[in-house]
């Protein structure tokens, strides 16, 4: 026993120290380096602009910072940790959000970049550890990123924009060192997946350097833009048309949201009132007026997205409604050239010793075509034409240049009366013009749709319908004549959520949301927008909204039950919505293609 | 020897049940905390801080810097609700004040730390790791968390302030930590331990005029500061806590500004110089004192002395330098929109038995 005693001293002794150093951390530490060598190659150091970025594609695309490649120009040059100079382009520009999307050019064609997985920045927690790769003071000749770690001292942080740019909404706040250059760089969680750009900090009376007070931009909100960027567009991002405030400031009181102001908009059309109070928003609860705009933050202009409100019953109590509310722009209006990003705030290296601009003859300006309201025209075309033949590879329709004929069983209006419907495309042929018509329980409504001077009735025609006359012939324009149906405009609009038609509002909108690519096409003073899905079934029309008038509810129409006719994919349902209440449900009985 | 090893390596892992995750850490100190509101907004003085609740009826430990001075001191509890607070007692010697909410529904069952018992642990050695908590750059407003920080303790030292090197609202032990929180609203903040026990109250942004440096302190809660005004006795946050509203100040005038005891008495006690160019007003008058004799009255400002004209604080301490206890000076007070002259016999200054370096 004695012996043992002393044995057991001895190994107290021996132990303690190791103790000290803690096994546990020590393998933490062992995991953190195995991390930082895995991520480390994707991790992009934008020499034009002075920053750093990420790879998040095997075939080239990067995030950085909109305030490093903004005003820089189409072509730009980055620096990998193989030691290599890039070429790269943008892609696509968020100046509100802070967000650029490039893209690398690999240095043999159809190699392969390492690239970051993304994370789900909604599960990192105040206290998680994280870790900044990037290009702090330009300090790497060779592109070999700094490592910081730190962490995660906030999460759903509200930063005000500067001179309408930069708001940083629902951000992740670090006190992992983020210095100048460090803007555009990724932050990782400890398993090395992407959480966020880390690009903004406060700063105050450092100038610049490492607060302790680093802000990075949710990689959740980048993924909701990431189909508009990817598409070359300058996203705008989202307002309500309402003005919320706080509840008056009473001595004790909790905060509410409560409507105080309201625009013409869409959330007015859905029935949002004055005094009402915001409880949920975009499947968020809702407590404070930065809370609202952290969720409102995260969405591009025109998603729809659902919102609850509690209001004061007449006789008393109080009714809880929900809502599906289509987001308006932010941005006042669009604005040509880029203003220059304001001087304080942002992490960026005063100086640039690669001197960093590319040659003018670089390979990066193929992949580039200026547009007014696109970042990069080239990339939008690519998206559209490839959206489009998908659909065609479905469906093609092409040579059906003559009549089309529906035939139908037709539910009828928010009752679902029953009825019958015919829908005719009737072709123009010397003289006569192309016409769209519809038999609905007897009764007959004909468009002209290239008439001039139509009367505004005639274009909503059927009445109650919103446009649906004016909406099928958008139809037809892009079945059989693809983007060059539109004489206005045909461009891809990114990536949103679509609603499929339900027989009941359901719990929460958000579980029932699909993603859907959109092709904005523009004919007549009439915008239309189709929804595609593009899932295991292929490329598939699911819906389309035409905007006859911007202060008037869309007409909505839904395609779905697909069936093959003759080799073509064709909808055998066909719902038609307008001002969220149904017109009418056709149940094709078939299809009849000239 | 095998076995040995093996139940000792099991004691080990012992020695840390079922640790909590620094966020639920960080979400129990944040109830423990809230977010003052009072005035401010003149460029370097925020009208915002951060303190640390110390009692279930609302008692609220902070700094003593400008923020409990305001007439509307409002605070933010971790929940969102928003509630007044007045100062119930401060201790410029320890720059600590101690605030109570006034809404009696609120208080009586809220979260808190007990400070008699924290004060108690040993002080941390240098190395040591610990979290910073605080409302710096006001980034959580309502209910959302205040910023939280990871550091270790750099050193365990004693802050003396210099004259024209900076000035420091208080002397006296402090820890030296790397989490940097030399922000503006972090004074007043929590400085824990890993496991999230209070250890400290985050000092004010403090800089070194000579080397441009800012210092990230806080002051531990076992610290004891002998105090010119108290005859010897030691002053400790705890002892602020606990006797509350009968807590018995050191009465030696706000280190920050607050006047009289330079090397003359006067008698005045001049308005918190928060910025190098506060102006001399006189906020009271002290009874029997020269000043008193002299005639001067709260609100007067000092213009003139002997004929030199002092704008600012600094600059009449400067001037007053100049001056032996029993000399006669000539000073000129606006009073309303008028000019008074007082002649103020100066007296020595009080005896200040332990001398503080300043």
């Amino acid at each position: 026993m004695a012996a043992g005693t002393r044995s057991l001293l001895v190994l107290m002794a021996a132990v303690l120290p190791i103790h000290a150093a803690d096994p546990a951390v020590d393998s933490e530490d062992r995991e953190r380096v195995k991390t930082v060598a895995r991520i480390s190659p994707a991790v992009v150091a934008v020499v034009t602009g002075g920053g750093s970025g990420v790879l998040i594609s095997e075939d080239g695309y990067a995030l950085t910072n909109y305030h490093v490649v903004g005003g820089q120009g189409p072509a730009l040059r980055c620096g990998l940790p193989d030691g290599n100079l890039y070429d790269a382009v943008v892609v696509g520009l968020d100046r509100i959000g802070d967000v650029a999307l490039i893209k690398l050019l690999p240095r043999e064609p159809g190699a392969k970049f390492p690239h970051a997985v993304m994370g789900d920045s909604d599960t990192v927690k105040v206290g998680d550890w994280s870790l900044a790769l990037g290009n702090p003071f330009l300090l790497a000749t060779d592109f070999t990123p700094t490592v910081t770690f730190g962490l995660v001292s906030g999460i759903h942080r509200y930063q005000y924009p500067e001179r309408g740019m930069f708001e940083y909404t629902d951000c992740i706040q670090s006190d992992t060192s983020i210095n100048p250059g460090n803007s555009g760089g990724p932050l990782f969680n400890t398993k090395g997946e992407l959480i966020g750009i880390n690009g903004r900090g406060s700063f105050d009376k450092r100038g610049r350097v490492n607060s302790g007070v680093g802000y990075a931009i949710s990689i959740n909100q980048i993924k909701n833009f990431l189909g508009h960027l990817r598409a070359g567009l300058q996203v705008d991002h989202a307002s309500l048309g309402a003005v919320v405030s706080s509840s008056p400031e009473e001595e004790g009181s909790r905060p509410r949201v409560l409507v105080s102001g309201l625009i013409s908009s869409d959330a007015e059309r859905r029935g949002l009132q004055l005094g009402d109070e915001l409880t949920r928003f975009a499947g968020r609860p809702v407590g404070t007026v930065n809370q609202f705009k952290n969720v409102l933050g995260l969405y591009p202009k025109g998603w729809r997205v659902p919102m609850t409100v509690r209001r004061e019953r007449e006789g008393g109590g109080t009714e809880t409604r929900q809502m599906l509310v289509r987001l308006m722009g932010y941005e006042r209006q669009e604005q040509g050239e880029a203003p220059k990003p304001p001087a304080q705030g942002r992490p960026k290296p005063p100086g640039n010793p690669e001197g960093g601009k590319p040659p003018a003859d670089s390979p990066a300006m193929k992949l580039f075509e200026a547009r007014p309201g696109f970042a990069n025209w080239h990339f939008n075309k690519m998206a559209r034409d490839r959206l489009l033949a998908g659909l065609t590879a479905k469906t093609d329709l092409s040579s059906s240049t003559g009549d089309w004929v529906v035939r139908a069983n037709a539910k009828l209006g928010e009752k679902g009366r029953d009825g019958t419907a015919v829908i005719r495309w009737a072709a123009g042929t010397g003289g006569v013009p192309d016409r769209v018509m519809a038999l609905i329980d007897g009764v007959d409504f004909t468009l002209e749709p290239l008439k001039t001077d139509l009367p505004a009735a005639a274009l909503r025609d059927p009445p109650g319908s919103g446009g649906m006359l004016t909406a099928l012939y958008h139809f037809r324009q892009l079945m059989l004549k693809g983007k060059s149906g539109f004489v206005g405009e045909s461009s891809h609009g990114g990536v949103e959520p679509y609603y499929p038609p339900l027989e009941k509002e359901p719990d929460d909108w958000f579980k029932s949301r699909v993603d859907a690519e959109i092709i904005r096409a523009s004919l007549g003073g009439v915008d239309t927008r189709f929804q595609f899905t593009t899932g295991q079934g292929g490329t598939r029309l699911a819906g389309m909204e035409s905007v006859l008038d911007k202060e008037e509810d869309p007409c909505e129409i839904h395609f779905d039950d697909y069936r093959e006719v003759g080799g073509k994919s064709l909808p055998f349902r066909i719902s038609v919505f307008h001002g969220g209440r149904p017109y009418c449900r056709l149940e094709v009985q078939s299809w009849d293609l000239k | 020897m095998g076995p040995e090893v093996t139940l000792l390596a099991a004691a080990l892992l012992l020695v840390s049940p079922a640790e909590e995750t620094l966020g639920e850490v960080a979400s129990k100190v944040n109830a423990r905390l809230v977010k003052i509101y009072g005035s401010g907004g003149v460029k370097g003085l925020p009208g915002y801080g951060t303190g640390i609740l110390v009692s279930p009826e609302g008692h609220i430990l902070t700094a003593a810097n400008h923020l409990p001075d305001s007439s509307d001191l409002r605070v933010h509890l971790a929940d969102g609700t928003r509630l007044s607070a007045k100062v119930v007692a401060s201790e410029p010697e320890l720059d600590a004040a101690l605030l109570k909410i006034e809404d009696k529904t609120a208080a009586g069952e809220l979260p808190h730390f007990d400070i008699a018992k924290a004060s108690k642990a040993p002080l941390l050695a240098p190395g040591t790791g610990v979290l910073a908590f605080s409302n710096q750059f006001q980034i959580a407003t309502r209910d959302e968390p205040v910023t939280v920080q990871r550091g270790v303790v750099a050193a365990l030292t004693t802050l003396q302030g210099r004259i024209g090197v900076f000035e420091a609202p208080y002397s006296g032990s402090v820890y030296v930590i790397d989490a940097i929180t030399n922000n503006p609203g972090a004074a007043g903040g929590a400085l824990t331990n890993r496991k999230g026990d209070l250890v400290g109250i985050i000092g004010r942004e403090l800089r070194n005029d000579q080397t441009q440096t800012w210092i990230n302190y806080a002051v531990p809660l076992g610290a004891t500061v002998a105090s010119r005004g108290t005859q010897g006795r030691m002053l400790s946050l705890a002892e602020l806590v606990e006797k509350k509203e009968k807590y018995r100040p050191s009465g030696r005038p706000d280190r920050a500004g607050r006047s009289g005891d330079w090397n003359v008495r006067a008698g005045w006690i001049l308005v918190p110089q928060v910025i190098d160019r506060t102006p001399p007003f006189i906020e009271e008058v002290e009874a029997n004192s020269p000043a008193s004799r002299a005639g001067a009255r709260p609100d007067d400002l000092i213009v003139y002395v002997d004929g030199t004209p002092v704008p600012t604080i600094a600059a009449l301490r400067d001037i007053l330098e100049k001056y032996r206890p029993g000399d006669k000076v000539q000073v000129e007070v606006r009073r309303q929109d008028r000019l008074q002259t007082l002649v103020v016999e100066l007296e020595p200054p009080p005896k200040s038995p332990a001398n503080p370096p300043r």
